[in-house]
């Protein structure tokens, strides 16, 4: 379908691309025949599926990349040569990863490279600086270099340096990814308060709802549709054809649960009172892994996790949910084995003893957060078939399990295809797979649902109401809570603050509000 | 013909111990932090932590370091140190290292970092002490050490006294890069350099080293957990060799990757070649006369060390 351009008054076009192509110089398209004018003032959402363009025509407009063929113009000047240094000055990028951007021993030196970069005196520097920090939160920090800070904290830290330039253009990729919802509150706040031209990718539409009044969608290096933002979310054709369909979100609401739980121990390991919930229900069976009063420490002494009592039973999925850093990743990393804490781990009843630990990974497997850490080999095939031949299965039986999980993930016929170059959603899945092959009994999932665009998340969705294991879901996806889990533990400050049945983690506003999940649907 | 006799020592069973602690305190050191080390982590019950201490983790104290310009601090203290390592007596390395101390103590710095720097270069220390008395060639008239219950194993004192010599300055040079990193932010430090004639892209990459060190650690570490949750346990055959190619080989096409992305991220905020700095700082007369006061220092240790050699005994 062709562009349909939104009407633009009498105003000017600040960016003006024409037939814009540009191709990759592998000879992959990245933007074929762009035709857009982005005006001074417009709020734009730049959407479409991975790899449908958006990252390559932002460059465009920053002066990272220029046009090939066709024509980039700002303010009627063609977008080359003397004017780039320029308008990068002027027009503020936030790249996906923000250990991109911080790049200087401190956050201080970061957040002041660009004013100073744009010529500002050293007094005028060190006031954009910290207002740009006081502005983000992050004032108290900024003598400390960018290792030191969460992930939270260095997202909006990059947002910092950006702002401290005083863009008249923001462009902004993927600013919320890997976000819980607190942290999304106070971006979409900056955001609301910016008052230049701002364009957003992202994935998240419910986020840019009131941000944007115009979206763009990408397909294919293409503009396809140029709408109100309003009316990209009441056609619901145009969203599933462009794979951003999210309203699979709000089918099948309610299907959990009511009822409420309390903390206990499964196995009689010691002496307690009943006091404080630790009750030893009498029907629940022995978990495949229990943890009782389970803590653990960094090596530096910062505590982590503590006095955890969780039991995971076959069959089970549980949602893992909490605020960032609260503790959710580490207490993963406690199960796998990889942190080795305080406290009573038992597997199958039994309390692990030394030589057993190093074997957890056969009936505990996991897909981390950043899914290309977990992708090292040259072919999906090879990846699949890394743990089982680690496990020294014949041929035959490794082929077998390998086929079996791409198969599970809707990736047959990958085989041969190298990851690295696999979309987001396709490396989340062949993540899975390449733990699925080992036959886990428990799968852990880190934030599966990160970066992906709508229709990879469905497609995710429906792998993983598949699988038959136990799984623990360590997410800030409400959605994803609702549809999958049976069962929500709510972590706050490294303590288990609750575990329920998913039905009262949803009816417990408080909880939802303490832990940032509260505006997500 | 030149004589070749030698004078030999028999040392009493303390001063032996004395001798034999002198001579393997580096190595005592290394052990010593080595096992802190693990039973600190073993009471954690955590893994090793490999993670990299960062270089100017106690820039933010107060003292006669602290407020000294950075340019002139690592310019007199890097003479000093060049004097120090040009010193030809024991007599005065050792001076040297109870000055080194002195300033690592007026820097109000933590002594744990001090003591990881001292057993970093303690390794090459104790090589020189167990192999120089051993293995010094003879010389006319040189003392020959014996050692109660080690009198099989004559130690050549030319050789003791050159090792310990060695390893005193080591030391020194060591103790001193504490002082001279520790207490300036790393830009600081880093203009210091420039301003002392350093090339800046080789400061622009030190700086994005040692911010992108950390990022490729936490990366590479990661993907070595992935790797052992999936059973992986490195052994010494064929199939651990291919993994570990690939693993460095994902590690490398991803840092490459990142290196891209950060020069985007660079050029996308102004960058034109040069990182900008904060305004130029220009010397106080307080830091000339520090600085005077180290190179002074090591002139005179120089010239003591020159007009009078105290010899060994």
């Amino acid at each position: 379908m062709a562009a349909q351009p939104m009407p633009a008054g009498d105003r000017p076009p600040l960016y003006s691309l024409r037939h814009l192509t540009y191709t990759y110089p592998d000879g992959t398209p990245g933007l074929r025949e762009i035709t857009l004018d982005i005006f001074a003032g417009d709020r734009m959402a730049l959407v479409g599926r991975n790899g449908s363009g958006k990252s390559t025509l932002i460059r465009h407009l920053n002066g990272l990349f220029t046009a090939q063929t066709g024509e980039c113009r700002y303010q009627d000047q063609p977008l080359i040569g003397a004017l780039i240094p320029e308008i990068r000055l002027r027009v503020g990028m936030l790249f996906q990863d923000p250990d991109d951007h911080l790049f200087c021993p401190t956050l201080y030196e970061d957040v002041a490279f660009g004013p100073r970069n744009q010529g500002h005196r050293e007094d005028e520097v060190d006031r954009l600086v910290r207002d740009s920090l006081t502005m983000v939160g992050l004032d108290s920090l900024c003598g400390k270099p960018a290792h030191h800070l969460s992930y939270g904290q260095k997202k909006r830290a990059a947002l910092a340096t950006i702002l401290a330039m005083k863009p008249h253009v923001l462009i902004l990729d993927e600013p919320t990814a890997n976000l819980d919802s607190r942290q999304e509150a106070v971006f979409k706040r900056l955001l609301h308060e910016y008052t230049g031209t701002l364009i957003i990718i992202e994935h998240n539409l419910l986020f840019l709802h009131d941000l944007c009044e115009r979206a763009v969608v990408l397909a294919d290096g293409r503009v396809y549709h140029d709408y109100a933002f309003n009316d990209l979310l009441s056609n619901p054709q145009a969203l599933r054809e462009h794979g951003l369909d999210f309203t699979f979100r709000f089918a099948g609401r309610n299907r959990h649960y009511i009822g409420a739980g309390h903390h206990h121990h499964y196995l009689p390991t010691h002496d307690h009172g009943t006091e404080g919930g630790h009750l030893t229900p009498k029907d629940s069976g022995v978990p495949l892994i229990e943890l009782q009063h389970y803590s653990f420490c960094y090596s530096d002494g910062t505590p982590a996790i503590n006095d955890i009592n969780l039991g995971l039973f076959a069959g089970e999925t549980i949602a893992l949910v909490g605020e960032n850093g609260a503790g959710k990743s580490t207490l993963a990393h406690c199960l796998l084995g990889l942190h080795r804490g305080k406290g009573t781990f038992l597997v199958d009843g039994r309390p692990l003893v030394k030589g057993d630990w190093p074997l957890l990974w056969r009936r505990v497997g996991i897909v981390f957060q950043y899914s290309a850490d977990q992708l090292f080999c040259p072919s999906c095939w090879e990846e699949v078939a890394f743990g089982p031949q680690q496990l020294g299965l014949s041929p035959r039986e490794i082929e077998l399990r390998v086929q079996k999980a791409l198969a599970v993930v809707q990736l047959e016929g990958f085989d041969k295809r190298v990851p690295l170059h696999m979309s987001g959603g396709e490396r989340k899945r062949l993540a899975i797979a390449a733990t699925l092959s080992l036959q886990p009994e428990i799968l852990i999932l880190d934030e599966p649902t990160a970066s992906l665009d709508p229709k990879s998340e469905e497609q995710l969705l429906a792998v993983l109401e598949a699988l038959p294991m136990a799984m623990l879901l360590i997410t800030h996806d409400l959605f994803f809570i609702r549809r999958l889990c049976s069962r929500t533990i709510v972590l706050h400050q490294g303590l288990i603050i609750r575990d329920y049945k998913t039905g009262a983690f949803f009816a417990d506003n408080q909880l939802r509000t303490i832990n940032g999940l509260d505006n997500i649907n | 013909m030149t004589s070749l006799a030698t004078r030999t020592i028999v040392l009493t069973p303390s001063q032996g111990v004395v001798f034999l602690l002198c001579l393997l305190a580096p190595l005592l050191l290394l052990l010593g932090c080595r096992w802190r080390r693990r039973k600190i982590l073993g009471r954690m019950s955590t893994p090793l932590d490999w993670s990299i201490p960062a270089i100017d983790a106690q820039a933010h104290g107060s003292s006669v370091f602290h407020c000294w310009m950075p340019a002139v601090k690592i310019g007199s203290l890097l003479c000093l140190s060049f004097l120090i390592v040009a010193l030809h007596s024991l007599f005065w390395s050792m001076v040297s290292v109870l000055i080194a101390l002195i300033a690592v103590h007026l820097a109000r710095i933590p002594w744990q970092r001090p003591l990881q720097r001292l057993a970093a270069v303690s390794g090459l220390c104790a090589l020189f002490l167990l192999v120089l008395p051993l293995t010094s060639p003879p010389r006319p008239g040189e003392t020959i050490l014996l050692v109660p219950l080690l009198e099989w194993l004559p130690l050549r004192l030319t050789g003791v006294v050159l090792a310990l010599t060695i390893s005193c300055k080591a030391a020194t040079v060591a103790l001193l890069m504490e002082p001279m990193f520790a207490t300036s932010e790393l830009s600081r430090t880093l203009q210091g350099f420039t301003n002392l004639g350093l090339p800046g892209t080789l400061i622009q990459m030190i700086l994005l080293c040692h911010r992108y060190l950390f990022v490729f650690q936490q990366e590479a570490a990661r993907m070595q957990r992935a790797m052992r949750v999936r059973g992986f346990v490195p052994r010494t055959n064929l199939a651990t060799l291919r993994t570990t190619g690939n693993s460095l080989g994902m590690l490398f096409i991803r840092s490459f990757e990142r290196t891209e992305r950060v020069y985007e991220a660079m050029l996308s905020r102004g960058y034109r070649g040069t990182f900008p700095a904060a305004a130029k700082q220009f010397p106080t007369a307080k830091d000339v006369a520090k600085g005077l006061v180290a190179v002074l220092i090591g002139v005179l240790l120089l010239v003591l060390d020159r007009l009078y050699p105290v010899q060994w005994p």
